[in-house]
């Protein structure tokens, strides 16, 4: 039986593994979304990668997109919104789509352009060093004003100094794009455009790593979140846009209400999920409910720990009745049976959580505090943070973040009390949170990503420093000293690569 | 289940011959380095100790909505509690406040050891998801007080503490539409000889404190008028939610509509 994908062509030899789940685009179109392009987006499309098939749904049917502002280019950059939130990619961006964009353009897709798709705007552009961070870590340049200023467009006066000990492309210490020309340059992964009725939801009117209510979005009066962005400095769809236009885009005229109200009503449709696995067979097969049909018709903001457990999804492996391991290969049954074990791993497995702000500090939880990855991926079918999600794991910050001479490094000193496991100097390569509130407290908190689609977008973490899913677990278990068993860590790899 | 040996353990801190007595009720105020013991009863389970250098007595903290940092000294303020368990081994206080000072410690954590600590339980004050409807207080909407406490010299909303304190407030103000809110901070700022050492907030910190509320009930409120002032010099007050702790409630800031 043939299955026509995206872009991709795959052979199944087992009729079965699809069935019961839904049709395949019929036509075979490149899997890259070009800006302006002007296909329609289908209600349901598949895409193929190295752990088996991604999903994406657009809830209530397909979409024209002939000039709508998410896909149409509307800046002298040639870009849209698409470029860097791409379908086959959950609706973010893999290294592996930039770099077949690298080969199938030589360097001139709109991708690359010199604002953020280069290491700095200054090197020469079109050659490949010039972009290794996106071709060979999935970053995009991040350009953040300096001093800081908040998302509501307060200054801020930072209890915190910044010096550049180290600038790999020179961008931080020239004339233009650094902290003594007003900014800073630091590089991050682009984060997933889908399952957003999920990352705006709030369960809970506080914050308790901020220590106060949420914030209220001034137009809406609502509530806001805190989980879109890495640094937290936008805390609405709108406010991304706007943000997202003026810096990725490079647009001179802001888009107007219309148009971001368009994009909104787009990417509150979109879904992303993992549908089907190359080595389990089909995520909603034998009861278990992955795929994003679940999360389109589920409500978002639930807390696992009062509620549905994370990963219950896959709860039915955990018991495959005879009949059924009859049915599977013995490699398919052995895959499903740790991806239940690894659901279980997530939530049970308990370890010591140490110095690391926001979550040991200032809240109250004590330092240290023994949980489990659910303790933070808490939302159910999710795994982003009910309460938002700013905490500092120390991907980007020495001494628990691996070695990275390919990124700028900073030193930051507290002027004000100390930072209260770093002392007052600290040394990193992404202050984080901090870059939105002015707080050395803040230094190296990232908000926490949502876990899901997790196969189509590597790299992982925000700084890309995990390169597969495993590198993912591995800095986990080096960070507070988990101890997990080699299965444990496969378990892990496994459930996470069905998300 | 608490073993044998624990509930002997816990008698014996109760009365150490020859040294110092820790009597039921008996209220405890000192500053120690914190002991993390590592008992794992499930997630948030392992057990906070201190030890009261003047009496050498072991003191289990675990109660507390806050608990201590391990590379920082600890103020602790509790109540010696009838219903010693064991689960930890040291005297339990509860009600009991932890408040983490800049004083450098040296971290140290023991095995559990055999004490099997705390499955958590949420109980208490906790919030309620927003899905969760609020039940509209009753009138009369007459001019009250609502108290919020605090840490030692800090103006951090305590979660599971002081949002359950403020979510109530709040209810009752929706209801109650006040014309203004008036929010005082205070702060201990009295010196006071704890452990040797002499403790007294700063005075900002009740400005601090004030300010910290003020954005709280303008989120929480909006289009209610706040306006915030602030008192150094704070002495205690009798109120339920300060757990019969003088010293907690002098760490307060006050909610008062004005009609």
């Amino acid at each position: 039986m043939i299955f026509r994908f995206a872009g991709r062509l795959l052979l199944f030899a087992s009729a079965g593994l699809l069935v019961g789940t839904a049709a395949v685009r019929s036509a075979a179109p490149q899997d890259w979304w070009a800006p302006g392009d002007g296909r329609t987006f289908p209600a349901q499309v598949d895409y193929r990668n190295e752990q088996g098939v991604l999903r994406v749904l657009l809830a209530n049917g397909p979409l024209d997109t002939r000039d709508h502002p998410f896909f149409a280019p509307p800046g002298a950059n040639g870009r849209a919104c698409v470029t860097c939130h791409q379908p086959a990619d959950a609706m973010s961006l893999s290294v592996e789509s930039a770099r077949e964009r690298w080969e199938a353009t030589g360097g001139r897709d709109q991708l690359f352009s010199a604002y953020d798709g280069s290491n700095c705007p200054t090197l020469p552009q079109g050659e490949r060093a010039s972009h290794s961070l996106l071709l060979d870590h999935g970053l995009i340049r991040i350009q953040l004003p300096w001093p800081v200023t908040e998302w509501n467009g307060r200054a801020v006066e930072p209890d915190f100094t910044i010096e550049v000990v180290r600038d790999p492309y020179g961008c931080n210490s020239g004339e233009e794009y650094g902290p003594a020309a007003g900014n800073v340059s630091v590089y991050r992964r682009p984060r997933p455009v889908a399952n957003l009725k999920y990352l705006i939801a709030t369960g809970f009117a506080y914050d308790p790593k901020q220590g106060l209510p949420l914030p209220l979005d001034p137009v809406s009066g609502r509530p806001m979140s805190g989980n879109l962005m890495a640094d937290g400095r936008s805390g609405t769809l709108g406010d991304q846009m706007r943000d997202a236009a003026a810096t990725h885009l490079q647009l001179l005229a802001q888009m107007d209400a219309g148009e971001r109200d368009r994009i909104e009503e787009f990417i509150l449709r979109v879904y992303a999920a993992q549908q089907f696995s190359s080595a389990g067979g089909a995520l909603d097969a034998g009861g278990a409910e992955g795929g994003p049909r679940k999360l389109a018709d589920s409500e978002p903001g639930q807390l696992g720990s009062i509620g549905t457990p994370l990963w219950s999804e896959f709860e039915a492996w955990e018991r495959i009745s005879d009949a059924e391991r009859v049915t599977l290969s013995p490699e398919a049954l052995a895959f499903r049976q740790s991806v239940a074990r690894g659901a279980r791993v997530f939530r049970d497995k308990t370890f010591l959580i140490t110095d690391s702000a926001g979550i040991n500090a200032p809240i109250g939880f004590g330092n240290p505090v023994r949980n489990s990855c659910v303790f933070c991926h808490n939302m159910t079918m999710m795994g982003n943070d009910v309460a938002p999600g700013q905490v500092d794991l120390g991907t980007t910050t020495q001494p628990f973040a691996d070695p990275a001479p390919h990124l700028p490094l900073f030193r930051i000193t507290c002027t004000g009390r100390p930072h209260p496991f770093y002392g007052r100097v600290i040394h990193t390569s992404d202050p984080g949170f901090a870059l939105t509130t002015g707080r050395c407290a803040d230094v190296g908190k990232i908000t926490l990503q949502s876990m899901r689609g997790l196969a189509a977008r590597a790299p992982y973490f925000s700084n890309g420093s995990a390169s597969d899913l495993r590198g993912v677990v591995d800095y986990y278990d080096r960070r507070y000293d988990i101890g997990y068993t080699e299965q444990e860590k496969q378990d892990l790899v496994n459930l996470m690569s069905v998300l | 289940m608490i073993r044998w040996r624990n509930l002997a353990t816990a008698a014996a801190a109760l009365v150490l011959p020859g040294t110092a007595l820790a009597q039921t009720d008996d209220i405890v105020r000192f500053v120690t380095c914190p002991i993390y013991r590592d008992t794992d009863a499930g997630r948030k389970s392992g057990c906070w100790l201190a030890d009261m250098h003047e009496t050498g007595i072991r003191y289990d903290v675990s109660a507390s909505p806050t608990k201590p940092d391990w590379n920082y000294a600890v103020l602790v303020e509790g109540r010696v509690s009838a219903g010693q368990d064991g689960a930890c081994g040291g005297v339990t206080l509860d009600p009991v406040r932890t408040s983490t000072l800049e004083e450098g410690c040296t971290r140290h954590m023991l095995p559990a050891e055999g004490y099997p600590g705390r499955r958590y339980v949420l109980e208490g004050r906790f919030v309620q998801p927003m899905a969760v409807p609020r039940e509209v207080p009753p009138p009369p909407y007459e001019p009250r007080s609502f108290y919020l406490y605090f840490e030692f010299d800090r103006d951090f909303l305590i979660y599971q503490y002081d949002d359950y304190l403020i979510d109530r407030a709040a209810t009752w103000l929706r209801a109650a539409q006040p014309r203004r809110i008036v929010i005082t901070g205070y702060a201990a700022t009295d010196p006071q000889t704890i452990s040797g050492r002499t403790l007294a907030e700063r005075p900002q910190v009740a400005r601090e404190r004030a300010e910290m509320v003020a954005e709280a009930m303008r989120r929480l409120l909006p289009g209610t008028p706040v306006g915030a002032r602030w008192e150094s010099g704070s002495t205690p007050i009798d109120d339920a939610d300060a757990d019969g702790l003088p010293g907690q409630s002098q760490r307060r800031v006050e909610i008062r509509p004005e009609f």
